[in-house]
């Protein structure tokens, strides 16, 4: 248990999938402008991470491997299989939130969709299958990144509201700014390196 | 605008020509694959005794690296006891090849100590004196760390270590592997001290206090390193026993 | 990037004329995938530590986002709509996978470098993002010079931010020892008199450096440029 939790600490805080790896950059970036719309990507993100990890976690392990189901080393279609079945599940998690919640669903607009070709969607996976976890720490991982992720965007989103009353060079505004923002925040984060929480009681 | 059969049709009939071709692709390949993996894995052996090889390392093509394994390196394959084991065991044990370059060190740690197959290259050099490379495993800051440690003929002093990584920091951890100067501190250092008990080579922080058994740790970079002086002490006292059969 | 439908002019299907010619330089410059379009950031980061893997990189993104354009742009008008975002993602991903698998038999150490960022190409917005702007609605060779254009765009800054993390980070470009401490580099800082006091800047090594240098380039590329000054 004690394992598990210390992995949603890293995979939300010391493993940040937006500010440590900066994966997810594009929507990130183009979203933060209010606090408001960021909010909302970063909870459809962790809802998607959630489910995708585990489930390629599955796909990986019982479909794709010589020792799964079909018994021959299919790894060529790794690629395909996880791109797929993410685009699938944000395809359904588009009509759920359509059907059982009207208001959040023209919240999102577009951004639901992109969620399909967000980085940290993907990357997530293929970082599941690079560190080979099982499956509780896949659950873990999922849930944990996206939680990060959130947090990553609803962050910078507070701080580049605030920029909006601040003097900065005409061409350094915006998009520039932004950048230099996250790296900092990137360098903030590093200092979170090296947190293990099962040392305690040693 | 296109019927629901149209829509199957097309998407079976992309599916299929999508699959095909990189089945193709990935069967044909695989030869290439395979002996890519094996030469880099081979090239990561070597890195540990690359002072005695003549020529920078980078610069050896791969079949001189193949070269340099079949005519000089002698694999030997070893379990916890200190026995060797023969080829058939360790295919067995599930490795296709058979040989010591075949074993998955992280596989292998997974295993109770007591199942544990241990990897042992024995190079020949130029002048006929051996060196003997062992493969010790263990964890960084974010995941494992492992490396190949040379030793000469008398199974004490350290000719050379090589360190690898899956994820350290670059600039940080990273330069177990990056720096130059972190393995070399290593070259001449003993496993064992005077009266004979098994010291092995810590790293330590701020400075060091047994000059034959310590290595400075790398500023900034302190849980990796120290990683590397625990992969070492537990690491190379497997081989113990098989270090015992040597001697006799 | 809008279609003229004022005369049915018969156009050959291949040319190479003042049009085509933009669709090259347009995304090296004005319409810049990274700094201006604001796409393929993620990948961008890690692999800019060094000079070798922004060249491979460049290389593979240049690679499937020109022939993912010229796929789906000679597919446009068969694929259904309901499975279009399906489609275009498993063109991509079949691509990349193409990619993969050369690379792992051609050079097996940069492979295991890149590792999970050569899988990442999949999601990097330029790809997608073309395919839905220009390749859905033109025409095949059109669509192949756009993505040969944006992928170069895009290579561009990976190669000028790789040059500045490399050199100022390990003193290396394309591993040639230019800059450090020891006699196999050409600047060696302990016996030169220009030079002796500089040590390589360990922050480059690191990723958020990455943040910082493309941040610098697009302010410079803006005061340059400055029809691309954000006026929000």
């Amino acid at each position: 248990m004690g394992e598990l939790a210390n992995l949603f600490v890293k995979a939300a805080f010391i493993e940040n999938l937006a500010l440590a790896y900066f994966l997810g950059m594009c929507s990130f970036l183009a979203v933060s402008k209010s606090v408001k719309t960021a909010f909302g990507l970063g909870l459809a993100v962790i809802f998607v991470q959630a489910i995708t990890i585990p489930v390629n976690w599955a796909i990986n392990t019982y479909l794709l491997s010589e020792s799964g189901l079909i018994g021959i080393d299919l790894t060529f279609l790794r690629f395909i299989l996880f791109i797929s079945f993410i685009a699938a599940m944000v395809q359904l998690v588009e009509m759920i939130v359509e059907k059982y919640s009207p208001s959040l669903y023209s919240a999102l607009g577009i951004f639901l969709p992109l969620i399909t070709v967000n980085c940290a969607i993907l990357g997530g996976s293929l970082f599941m299958v690079s560190k080979e976890y099982d499956f509780a720490e896949s659950l873990v991982f999922g849930i944990g990144g996206g939680f990060g992720w959130f947090l990553a965007i609803v962050a910078i989103a507070a701080i580049r509201e605030r920029m909006k009353y601040s003097v900065v060079p005409p061409a350094l505004r915006g998009l520039g700014m932004a950048f230099i923002l996250t790296g900092m925040m990137g360098m903030a984060f590093m200092g979170l390196m090296g947190i293990d929480f099962t040392a305690f009681g040693k | 605008m296109h019927s629901n059969g149209y829509i199957f049709r097309f998407v079976l009939i992309m599916t299929t020509i999508v699959a095909v071709v990189l089945a193709l692709m990935s069967t044909g390949l695989k030869g290439i694959h395979d002996k890519n993996e094996a030469v880099y894995n081979k090239r990561a052996i070597l890195a540990s005794v690359s002072s005695q090889l003549g020529t920078d390392l980078a610069k050896l093509s791969d079949d001189d690296v193949q070269k340099i394994f079949n005519e000089q390196i002698e694999q030997k394959v070893i379990d916890v006891k200190g026995n060797e084991i023969s080829k058939e065991q360790v295919i067995a044990a599930g490795y296709k090849g058979g040989m010591a370059e075949h074993i998955d060190m992280s596989k292998e740690r997974k295993k109770p100590e007591t199942d544990r197959l241990f990897p042992m290259y024995v190079f020949k050099k130029a002048d006929g004196k051996k060196l003997y490379i062992v493969s010790v495993r263990g964890n960084g800051l974010w995941d494992e760390i492992w490396g190949n440690v040379a030793l000469d003929e008398d199974l004490n002093t350290i000719a050379g270590v090589s360190f690898d990584h899956k994820a350290e920091t670059p600039g940080l951890g990273a330069e177990i592997k990056d720096n130059a100067a972190f393995p070399a501190a290593f070259v001449g250092k003993k496993l064992y001290d005077e009266t004979g008990a098994y010291k092995s080579v810590d790293v330590v922080k701020g400075g060091v206090s047994m000059p034959n058994h310590q290595v400075d740790a790398i500023s900034g970079a302190t849980i990796t390193t120290v990683g590397v002086g625990e992969m070492m002490i537990r690491g190379i006292k497997y081989y113990e026993p098989s270090f015992s059969n040597i001697k006799k | 990037m809008a279609e003229t439908n004022v005369a049915e002019v018969k156009q050959p299907a291949i040319s190479f004329g003042k049009e085509e010619k933009k669709l090259l330089t347009d995304p090296i410059d004005s319409n810049n995938p990274i700094t201006v379009q604001v796409l393929g950031i993620c990948s961008a980061l890690a692999v800019t530590t060094l000079l070798s893997k922004a060249i491979v990189m460049g290389i593979a993104v240049t690679f499937v986002t020109a022939f993912s354009n010229l796929f789906t742009s000679m597919l446009r008008n068969a694929i259904p709509k309901q499975v279009r975002m399906i489609v275009q993602l498993v063109i991509i991903a079949f691509l990349v996978t193409v990619v993969e698998l050369t690379l792992k038999a051609v050079n097996y150490s940069i492979y295991k470098e890149l590792s999970v960022f050569i899988g990442l190409i999949i999601t990097n917005c330029i790809v997608m993002g073309r395919l839905e702007a220009f390749a859905m609605g033109n025409s095949p060779w059109k669509s192949f010079l756009d993505g040969i254009g944006n992928g170069l765009g895009y290579a561009i800054i990976l190669v000028l931010v790789a040059f500045i993390r490399e050199l100022f980070g390990k003193g290396t470009l394309l591993n040639f020892k230019i800059i450090g401490n020891t006699p196999e580099y050409v600047i060696n800082t302990t016996d030169s008199m220009l030079f002796g006091w500089y040590a390589n800047n360990n922050l480059m090594v690191l990723f958020p450096s990455a943040m910082f240098v493309i941040g610098i380039i697009i302010w410079a590329h803006r005061a340059w440029n400055t029809k691309l000054v954000d006026v929000s």
